[in-house]
């Protein structure tokens, strides 16, 4: 049996899903040349990434499943765990953990009522360490949905629960 | 101080825009150098002594000019913007990025005449969406102003592994695959995306372009030191005073970078000098007087890498920041090959049970003998970290190491 | 042939052909060089960092799986410094291997035992605990995964992905969490997925019928001959005679492949591998008449009285492409010559038909019809068969290893009572074994030997594994013993 008859992928995608990852494989000179980012257009619709949702994309591509899902599982921008909507990054890199991450996580953990990894009861946030976020001199960094808040302090977790 | 890449980010709050970016000289480097003659540009760059600015120092010139000739190898080339800086300690391309998006551009379409590319990529870590959007505002003011010809810039974002960063694992990641780098030979130069000849050079390198080509080789090549052309960023971070991003000419001595940033922070003492991000053993005490250039550091047995330089204090322990490195570099090794898989998850695991004391006199010694039979024998670079971690610190910092063997 | 160059390996001057990896041309010395990851039919992903050797003028070590011999290149595999590598790469391999060998049925043909009795033999180090993965895995209808044992040598993905294509492994996750495992929503059931047991040079992936059987090192093993289908595939019989009570009184405990790059290369499929339950059941071993009353002969009694009857009778033969060259020898020397029979009967019907593919696995699921036809022996149709028997026309018909079932179906017992008298002669019984008149056992192709003639028209030699059962003998032996008594009636005088 195809993963892909066993997986049950056809309503993975709602129809403009299905064009948007259409259009990947047409972006660059190469079909696979696409899949990262088609795969980064999956993530952020389901949050997560699923065997069914990554048979579809693999169909799409006219790859392997199991190429597909090698890839979906090794770039730590897919997850194998449903994210919040707002979901929070706070540097663990050397510079940041010199500057106290490990206690900023604690405070995202407190604030936000989550351990990491988890999203919130209504689906809102969930907060993880990430690796070297690239904003040392304002560590510890803290980012929401890749793009950088700046300095992780009690006051700037405190607002993320503000963000829209 | 001669700046170069950084020169109008004081005065110039809109350096990042097209208008603001030509008003201050932007693009004439591209206009003088389309019509002329490839080879002599390439000589040009050769001559400026031009490193590669991601953290091998490579000669840019040199490796351009290993890219097989059209004659001999036809079809199409590519030239890749690596701007998926991810090492920690290093955030230079987030800034160059931000500030300057157009000088990069521009560096690019001369690159991209060099080489002969018609196709040309950005892969930018998928952590900079706001560096993303800037450079796509960019490209299109680029593409309404006619500048970029028939060059098409591709913009492609990655997915979160450290390991794209390296040359032939973000080729890898490019054509949608695991980021298990390759083991060359070939080069990417010759056989890279999609097994087509391709150029991988770093943002800051490709930035330098604009310069080189206005001013000439001879002006570039006389403010570096005598083989590093130029200048050099430096991402600072740590125990300084002003963190933030630096510009100096290579050759410029350590102890003038600490005391621009005023690092170690007052009341500190000097512990060591991450020179170029975590990969990186640090410098130390004795090593002030540098001249820090790829060569002088490497000479003190360290490397200058992609300038993020952490400053260590008398506050840090080098136990912690062994551990925290290696349980970085246990989290981004790709896998591949077994030494790094393995040897990097052991050492964190023996790190940290040194750091919640239960550490003993054997846990040093096999950590170096570990670490010593794990660099060179690796797939890349990323492998011989996790033993050169290992043997920096432990060679560095004994007595860290030895207040982590417990008291019998 | 690229040309030859000279090269230094462990400051011999040897040569061998330009560019061949130094691992292989090592082993053309003599020098075997430890890896996982390497395999010929595989590539050389270089990623289990065994397969270390010394360069002269490299900066660093090399693997000797990427490095190409050149004119002048000095190597070295067993310097004190490549020595080393080798240890320390076996040593992290281990870090996380749970050294369950004695439960493991990898033990005595391990990778990881082999280069640790060879050049490991130190004290381990790792006092952190071994981190655990999925054990017990049924990957498939065939095979079993145990990702603790995993060296992630990805020898088995790229078989699938690059052999069979079938994509059923993958290794998913990234850096420590990678693990081995089966696609999601598939199993690993292709033709060919008993390769991967084969392949694994660890005890990661192990074969489901040989689970907890027999020690491998009680195994004898022989080369031998698929009989499975006309391709011909070399295989070795791993035979269980040492402790007999093992491996539920079955004599062979497994086959695996040989490699014959002009045949069957490394591979064989799951067909002819698992397709071994005959050989220890439903078996013949004793000579006999079953009608009009049933005895027990010796094989002199039971030739002659067949021969007897066989002469001036109308004889049809049922033969099958399972009979060795030699066998068809003496067939036609005894039904052709001797008994000038016109009704031959071997072409593969549905009961010796089946899949074929691009691979190895052939449509007809016998070794030797080549052999027949070499002979210029010539088969008549089955409907002709069938036709003559309803008629009658056919008073003796001799069955020779043939499951008369699996052609005719429920109509075969009903055809077979058409004859006067019906022989048997094969390893097994079959169905219809006791509705015959004569049951003369024969010899399975692990206990005799001969030579089949592939599709190909290659001639391939098979060698004895086991004795024969009872007093099976080989067809052929049967043959001579038949045309004996035909030719010679006089001979039972003697007796």
């Amino acid at each position: 049996m195809t993963p892909a008859a066993a997986l049950a992928v056809k309503n993975a995608f709602t129809p403009e899903q299905e064009k948007a990852l259409v259009a990947w494989t047409k972006k660059y000179p190469y079909t696979n040349l696409g899949l990262i980012e088609a795969l980064r257009s999956v993530q952020d619709w389901h949050r997560q990434m699923t065997p069914a949702a990554a048979a579809r994309v693999a169909e799409i591509f006219n790859l392997p499943f199991s190429h597909v899902w090698g890839v979906a599982t090794f770039f730590p921008t897919y997850t194998h765990w449903k994210t919040g909507e707002k979901r929070v990054g706070i540097c663990r890199g050397l510079t940041c953990y010199l500057a106290g991450s490990d206690k900023m996580e604690k405070c995202l953990e407190k604030t936000l009522g989550v351990p990491k990894k988890k999203a919130t009861a209504d689906g809102k946030f969930s907060w993880e360490p990430m690796e070297c976020l690239g904003a040392c001199e304002q560590g510890p960094a803290l980012q929401v949905n890749d793009r950088l808040v700046g300095k992780a302090t009690e006051e700037s977790i405190l607002k993320l629960k503000d963000m829209k | 101080m001669t700046k170069i890449l950084t020169k109008h980010f004081d005065s110039e709050p809109k350096f990042h825009e097209l208008e603001a970016y030509r008003r201050l000289g932007g693009y004439s480097a591209l206009k003088k150098a389309l019509g002329q003659d490839r080879k002599a540009l390439q000589d040009e760059v050769t001559k400026s002594n031009l490193r590669g600015l991601g953290g091998a120092g490579f000669p840019t010139g040199v490796k351009w000019g290993t890219v097989p000739p059209e004659d001999k190898v036809p079809g199409p080339r590519y030239v890749v913007v690596n701007a998926d800086e991810s090492e920690p300690g290093c955030y230079k391309d987030r800034i160059l990025l931000t500030r300057a998006p157009h000088q990069l551009i521009e560096g690019l379409l001369i690159a991209a005449y060099v080489i002969g590319a018609k196709d040309t990529f950005i892969f930018i870590r998928g952590e900079y969406q706001n560096q993303y959007d800037i450079l796509e505002k960019a490209l299109a003011e680029a593409k309404a102003a006619g500048l970029l010809g028939d060059v098409t810039i591709h913009l492609m974002r990655g997915a979160g592994a450290y390991i794209s960063g390296l040359d032939t694992a973000l080729l890898e990641t490019m054509e949608g695959k695991k980021a298990w780098p390759r083991q060359p030979p070939p080069f990417p130069t010759v056989a890279g995306l999609m097994a087509k000849p391709t150029v991988v050079n770093n943002v800051e390198t490709l930035s330098m372009l604009p310069f080189i080509i206005n001013e000439g080789a001879e002006a570039f090549a006389k403010i570096g030191s005598p083989k590093s052309g130029g200048t050099v960023l430096f991402s600072i971070s740590g125990s300084v005073d002003k963190p933030g991003l630096y510009e100096f000419p290579m050759g410029t001595k350590l102890r003038d970078v600490l005391a621009a940033c005023g690092g170690p922070k007052a009341g500190r003492k000097l512990k060591g000098v991450i020179p170029g991000g975590t990969s990186m053993p640090p410098l130390m005490e004795k090593d002030l007087d540098i001249e820090l250039d790829f060569d002088s550091v490497r000479a003190a047995g360290t490397f200058l890498g992609a300038g993020g330089m952490i400053v260590l204090d008398d506050s840090m322990d080098a136990v912690e920041i062994a551990h925290n490195i290696e349980r970085f570099l246990t989290h981004e090794s790709c896998g591949q090959c077994t030494p790094c898989r393995e040897g990097s998850n052991w050492s964190e695991r023996i790190l940290e049970r040194m750091l919640v004391g239960h550490g003993e006199q054997a846990d040093i010694d096999n950590l170096a003998r570990v670490g010593d039979n794990i660099t060179g024998k690796v797939i890349c670079a990323l492998g011989d970290t996790v033993g050169m971690v290992l043997k920096g610190y432990i060679g560095r910092y004994p007595e860290d190491f030895k207040k982590r063997v417990k008291s019998s | 042939m690229n040309k030859i160059v000279k090269y230094k390996l462990n400051g011999k001057d040897v040569e061998a052909p330009e560019g061949r990896l130094v691992i292989e041309a090592a082993k053309d010395q003599g020098i075997e060089i430890p890896h996982y990851c390497y395999h010929p039919a595989l590539g050389n992903p270089g990623n289990c960092r065994m397969c270390i050797v010394e360069v002269a003028g490299a900066p660093k070590p090399q693997v000797s799986c990427r490095t190409g011999v050149r004119e002048g290149l000095e190597v070295k595999t067993d310097s004190d410094a490549v020595k080393r590598a080798q240890a320390s790469a076996l040593e992290l391999h281990l870090v996380n291997h749970p050294l369950d060998c004695p439960v493991c049925d990898q033990s005595g043909e391990c990778g990881l035992q082999d280069y640790y009795m060879k050049i490991g033999q130190y004290s381990s180090s790792v006092r952190e605990d071994k981190e655990h993965k999925g054990k017990r895995i049924e990957a498939g209808p065939h095979v079993m995964l145990d990702q603790e044992r995993c060296v992630l040598c990805t020898r088995c993905t790229r078989f699938v992905d690059n052999v069979t294509k079938t994509h059923e492994l993958g290794i998913f996750g990234m850096g420590h969490n990678e693990r081995v495992e089966v696609t999601p929503g598939m199993t690993l059931d292709n033709a060919y997925s008993g390769n991967v047991v084969d392949i694994c040079p660890v005890g990661a992936l192990t074969d489901r019928d040989f689970r907890y059987k027999v020690r491998v090192w009680y195994l004898d093993k022989t080369d031998s001959i698929c009989p499975g289908c006309s391709r011909g595939c070399n295989i070795s019989v791993h035979a269980n005679t040492q402790r007999p009570w093992h491996n539920d009184g079955k004599r062979v405990a497994r086959l695996k492949p040989r490699v014959n790059m002009d045949i069957n290369g490394h591979w064989i499929c799951d067909d002819g591998r698992y397709g071994f339950s005959s050989l220890d059941s439903d078996r013949l071993g004793k000579v006999l008449r079953l009608s009009p009353e049933r005895a027990e002969l010796s094989w002199f009694d039971a030739a002659h009285e067949v021969a007897a009857k066989l002469k001036d009778s109308s004889i049809a033969v049922v033969a099958s492409g399972m009979l060795s060259n030699e066998d068809w020898a003496a067939y036609k020397a005894l039904f052709v010559d001797a008994l000038k029979v016109q009704g031959h009967y071997f072409t593969a019907e549905p009961d010796q038909l089946g899949e074929e593919d691009a691979l190895l696995r052939r449509k007809e699921k016998v070794p030797n019809l080549k052999g027949a036809e070499a002979l210029g022996l010539k088969s008549g149709s089955f409907d002709e068969l069938k036709k003559n028997l309803e008629a009658g026309k056919v008073k003796t018909l001799y069955v020779i290893e043939r499951d008369l079932t699996k052609i005719w179906g429920d109509k075969a017992a009903g055809l077979l009572a058409k004859a006067d008298m019906t022989i048997l002669q094969g390893p097994n019984k079959y169905a219809l074994g006791d509705s015959f008149t004569y049951r003369l056992p024969a010899t399975a192709y692990v206990e005799e030997e001969g030579h089949f003639t592939n599709f190909e028209g290659k001639v391939q030699a098979y060698k004895k594994a086991l004795a024969p059962i009872g007093h099976a003998r080989p067809d052929w032996d049967i043959f001579a013993l038949l045309k004996k008594a035909v030719i010679q009636p006089a001979a039972k005088v003697a007796a």
